[in-house]
């Protein structure tokens, strides 16, 4: 399994997706570990009853299998975790179940437990990781050592000897009279040895019939010889007894009395007696007509009777009608010499319940070897039956539960990769028939009010056609997708819902008598489809069954609605694609991390690039190399704070054979949350608007550039002009008549208004050399200079000239001198011959810009006009009536373009004329 | 070296202004030979021959036009202060541009006067006093 892998599904349960939680669900709900591990055995998952189990903390990705515990066999071996069935099963080999196991925690506490796994594969097949499921059985096994314990706590507080000896001699286990009697210093010397080599070599063979008869099941007594390990020979009396040893063995107990010392011979009988009291199995004895000679506590325990009440009467008492002959069958095995062991049968107590039980019978001969009865061990296995039979209910239920959590699992993996609608259906069907064990089943959708089977099994062809087309109401589908809620027919012959309907004969017809509907309802309650499930003969489904098909129809209805989001989103991506397609733009988008996952047909043909080999640098071989760094630094700036990227670089243009310039710009696309989803950006061919951009830009400069020449090369010959005609005049002057004089004057004027003309002109071309100002300047006083240069003319035309309060601006000293210059110039020049001139020069701040004014009181301006006297050259006077080069106001008009502000004027024809303008703070 | 009476260049293309330059300087009562080249490539060539050979003589005046064909005027000043042996030379710019930006660099160049041409007659004349000042010891 992948690293992705183990990601994803660790990602799926913590996400509580629809499979985590249907995964989660039933394993929360199941009274056993469960626990899910990686290939490599590091946890994934666990459940409450995990963590309870363990005893410890849990942590997913680290923790291994079986924990931090230790772990024995049943021996007490200690077991290698690399060979523990959950480890065995994640290698792959054949997973072991039932087995028992103990662990100890890292308290020191223990417990016993039996281990299931399955393993998880993927669609090849390797095992990506198990799950789990640890069965406590500590209760059950606690029983039997408490016995044990009832055992060990009597033999230990006796004086006498007490020995176990198996069938073959060997001595399990001799108290520490024995050992004292035996001569042994530690048990190791004795215990684990055959018991035959302390008998008296005279003895030996009697010993060992003696032991074989206790062995076999019968209560004996023996006086023998023995040799202690230090050589010292001593007389002996056992009374011995059968017994079942943990391993369910019979062994003999015996209680050994040295005659040597002349113990006390009925106190070894009655603690003999007492043992045999002690033991948890009844121990009984008859003779050879089955009348019963002994009975013991447990027996009494066991099936109802006091000793008094069972000894004498027949052993029949104890046996069902039914098993009599078992008896009798029995007895002919004991008498042909034959032990029975491990008989499991049922017997029968005194109030009449049965009970299970595990008998052991053996026959008892006498000292000359003739059968003069039986010794019965009977054990009550009732309690371990019911255990048994509650373990396999649960074993196979957990088994079902496993098999349907990994097929859910399985699916949930399967809903992640594949993307075929379709096939996913199926092979939800698949899962939901399996694992309800259903027949047959479908899964209609709601189209158009009208359910259409869209996944079927076991279904053949004329019930498909039927029901191809189900409405609201009709059959089991229909009236759950009416209702919104599930119908249940547990059997279709006699219910109303299919009675006297066409479609209770195709139901019959494709075997079906049992049929359970389940919609299928989107988050937003609305039914998408019906999830049905049919079965061939009438019933009932059980809960398991049923909470099941709500988790497969919950993981349907998302699935439907995520396929037809999907669709909804590859619809409008679609329409995009084709907007976007058509547009002349290079258009494309990224993801938020900027890479680009999108690029428009425009950029294919421009880039002539293969669609399929497009991706985030697929832009970069046709930038160029100068833009590159700065497109860079601008593009990972709007990542990084989700700002406009704005920017102007040169691709090449292969068609061209030369680099373009592009305009990009990219806008984030945000979620509700505001969370950036895409980029959505555009490059926008600007190389001919930056072509004639610069070709304007070239002629502006060159305009200036022969303005400024111009100012000097075409004042020259003017000069000329004017100091040879003035030459001329003076020197030859008596020499010409009145008429050359006049010629030679007018080519001295003519010159003159050429030099003012010139001089204009480059003023007006040089308005936008100088830059905007860093500092303020002072208005008040630039108009103060201005009234100062204009002192002669508003002298000789006796005008008053009010200047109110002004803002300081941050235009160029030269720039509001020549406005100024030429508005208040203007003003007085045109003023009315009927009244002494007045103008005022004021300014007030209008949303936030300044809005000044220069008004008179002169001859005014037509309406027709207003707009024509700010062009170049324009005069409406000749330049007798009032002189001037018609580029006054084309300089002003100049220099607040140059600030971004607007001039205009305001007239009364006779009145006045206002000219305002307005700049920019 | 020779012996000789100090002369004025003129470097000037216009025939117009080298006769009101004449004028002028003659009015002034300056009674000095007068050379007119009327090129800059010219006035550099003669400043060469100028700085290798003493018999070609240094101007104590040059009367220089900024605007010139071929070299301008502050490319021929450039070669006048470099000259060793005619760096002394009075040089005073006259041209039709009366920018502060050409004053400036005309004056940076080692100009020692600059007179904007006017265009009056009476106005052009008083260039003749500006170079006798220079000449008076």
């Amino acid at each position: 399994m992948s690293a992705s892998e183990v990601k994803a599904l660790t990602a799926l349960f913590a996400a509580g997706t629809e499979a985590g939680g249907l995964f989660r669900t039933m394993a929360e709900a199941l009274p056993v570990a469960i626990y899910m591990t990686d290939s490599a055995g590091r946890l994934t998952y666990f459940n409450d009853a995990a963590i309870k189990l363990s005893g410890g903390e849990l942590e997913l990705g680290a923790a291994h299998w079986c924990m931090a515990w230790k772990l024995f066999l049943p021996d007490g071996a200690p077991l290698p975790y690399e060979e523990c069935p959950i480890a065995l099963a994640l290698k792959g080999e054949s997973a072991l179940t039932g087995i028992e196991c103990m662990a100890e925690r890292p308290d020191g506490t223990r417990f016993w437990f039996t281990p299931y796994s399955a393993v998880l594969r993927d669609s090849e097949g390797r095992i990506t990781g198990g799950i789990h499921l640890l069965v406590d059985i500590t209760k059950g096994k606690n029983a039997k050592i408490e016995a044990n314990e009832q055992f060990r706590a009597i033999v230990e507080t006796t004086p006498e000897c007490v020995k176990i000896v198996k069938p073959d001699g060997t001595l399990l286990f001799m108290n520490a009279p024995g050992l004292a009697l035996v001569g042994a210093a530690t048990p190791e010397a004795v215990i684990g040895k055959s018991i035959y080599d302390l008998i008296a070599p005279e003895d030996r063979d009697r010993f060992r019939k003696f032991n074989e008869r206790v062995c076999g099941g019968a209560k004996a007594v023996l006086e023998f010889d023995i040799i202690s390990l230090q050589g010292v020979r001593g007389h002996m009396e056992s009374h011995a007894a059968p017994f079942r040893h943990v391993d369910g063995s019979i062994v003999q107990l015996a209680i050994t009395r040295n005659m040597t010392r002349r113990v006390d011979d009925e106190r070894a009988s009655l603690l003999l007696k007492a043992i045999v009291d002690s033991s948890d199995d009844a121990i009984i004895s008859k003779d050879l007509d089955g009348t019963i000679t002994s009975w013991n506590k447990s027996a009494e325990r066991i099936f109802g009777y006091t000793a008094k009440e069972a000894i004498g009467q027949s052993i029949t008492i104890l046996i069902p009608d039914d098993r009599l002959d078992e008896e009798t069958n029995i007895l002919s095995r004991l008498r042909r010499g034959e032990r029975v062991d491990h008989f499991e049968t049922i017997r029968r107590r005194k109030d009449g319940a049965l009970l299970d039980v595990s008998l052991t019978i053996s026959p008892v001969k006498d000292a000359q070897g003739i059968d003069i009865g039986a010794s019965k061990i009977a054990r009550d296995v009732s309690e371990s039956k019911r255990t048994e039979r509650a373990i396999r209910t649960l074993n196979a239920q957990l088994t079902t539960d496993l098999s349907a959590m990994t097929r859910m699992q399985l699916l949930s993996t399967r809903l992640m990769q594949v993307e075929d609608f379709p096939v996913l259906l199926d092979e939800i069907l698949g899962t939901g028939v399996e694992i309800t064990g259903s027949d047959m089943g479908n899964i209609q959708l709601l189209e158009d009010g009208v359910l259409k089977i869209a996944a079927h099994r076991g279904f053949g062809a004329s019930f498909l056609d039927f029901f191809r087309h189900v409405h609201a109401g009709e059959a089991a589908c229909g009236l759950a997708m009416q209702s919104g809620a599930r119908v249940i027919v547990e059997d279709i012959v006699v219910s109303p819902i299919f009675a006297g309907t066409p479609a209770l004969a195709v139901m019959l017809g494709a075997g079906v008598r049992s049929v359970q509907s389940t919609p299928l309802v989107s988050r937003g309650g609305q039914v998408l489809g019906i999830f049905s499930t049919h079965y061939r003969s009438p019933r009932k489904p059980g809960d398991r069954e049923l909470r099941l098909m709500d988790i497969l129809a919950r993981q349907t209805a998302d699935l439907i609605e995520r396929k037809r989001a999907e669709a909804a989103l590859l619809a409008s991506e679609a329409r995009f694609r084709q907007l976007a397609d058509a547009m002349p733009q290079i258009v494309w988008t990224t993801r938020p991390d900027g890479y680009c996952d999108y690029f428009n047909e425009r950029w294919y043909q421009f880039s002539g690039f293969d669609r399929h080999t497009f991706g985030d640098q697929g832009w970069q071989p046709i930038l160029h190399p100068e833009d590159l760094p700065a497109c860079r630094e601008a593009w990972s700036t709007a990542i990084a704070t989700g700002n406009l990227f704005n920017i102007e670089y040169r691709f090449w243009d292969r068609q061209e054979f030369r680099w373009r310039w592009f305009m990009s710009r990219a806008l984030p696309v945000r979620d509700a949350g505001g969370h950036i989803v895409k980029w959505f950006g555009s490059s926008t061919d600007i190389d001919d608007q930056k072509r004639v951009e610069e070709d304007l830009r070239r002629a502006n400069r060159d305009l200036e550039q022969f303005a400024f020449s111009a100012s000097h090369d075409l004042q020259e010959p003017l000069r000329s002009i004017k100091i040879y005609s003035e030459l001329l005049t003076s020197s030859y002057g008596e020499r010409l008549d009145s008429q050359a004089l006049a010629f030679l004057s007018y080519m001295r004027s003519g010159a003159t208004r050429m030099e003012m003309l010139v001089r204009d002109l480059l003023t007006y071309t040089q308005v936008t050399k100088f830059e905007r100002p860093l500092e303020l300047v002072d208005t008040q006083q630039v108009v103060s200079t201005v009234l100062e240069n204009l002192a002669g003319a508003i002298s000789e035309a006796r005008a008053q000239i009010s200047v109110g309060s002004l803002p300081p601006l941050r235009i160029h000293n030269t720039h509001l001198q020549q406005l100024f210059q030429n508005l208040i110039g203007n003003a007085i020049k045109y003023r009315s011959p009927d009244r002494t001139p007045s103008v005022q020069v004021t300014a007030e701040n209008r949303n936030g810009q300044w809005l000044f004014a220069v008004k008179d009181n002169g001859i005014g301006i037509d309406a027709e006009y207003r707009e024509r006297i700010f062009g170049l050259f324009k005069r409406l006077h000749t330049s007798d009536e009032y002189s001037g080069t018609g580029i006054g106001l084309a300089i002003c008009q100049r220099i607040v373009d140059r600030y971004h502000g607007r001039i205009w004027v305001e007239s009364e024809p006779g009145q006045g004329s206002a000219f305002r303008f307005v700049l920019p703070v | 070296m020779m012996d000789e009476r100090p002369r004025i260049l003129i470097v000037e293309d216009n025939s117009a202004d080298v006769f009101l330059i004449r004028t002028a300087i003659s009015s002034a009562g300056v009674d000095l030979e007068i050379d007119v080249l009327k090129d800059g490539e010219q006035a550099i060539q003669h400043f060469n021959e100028a700085g290798a050979e003493s018999s070609v003589p240094c101007p104590v005046v040059v009367i220089l036009d900024i605007n010139l064909p071929k070299k301008d005027g502050g490319d021929v000043l450039r070669h006048i202060r470099k000259n060793s042996r005619c760096k002394e030379s009075v040089v005073i710019v006259v041209s039709t541009s009366d920018t502060p930006g050409d004053r400036l660099e005309m004056a940076q160049l080692g100009a020692n006067g600059y007179f904007h041409k006017p265009s009056g007659y009476g106005d052009f004349m008083k260039l003749g006093d500006m170079v006798k000042g220079f000449l008076v010891p």
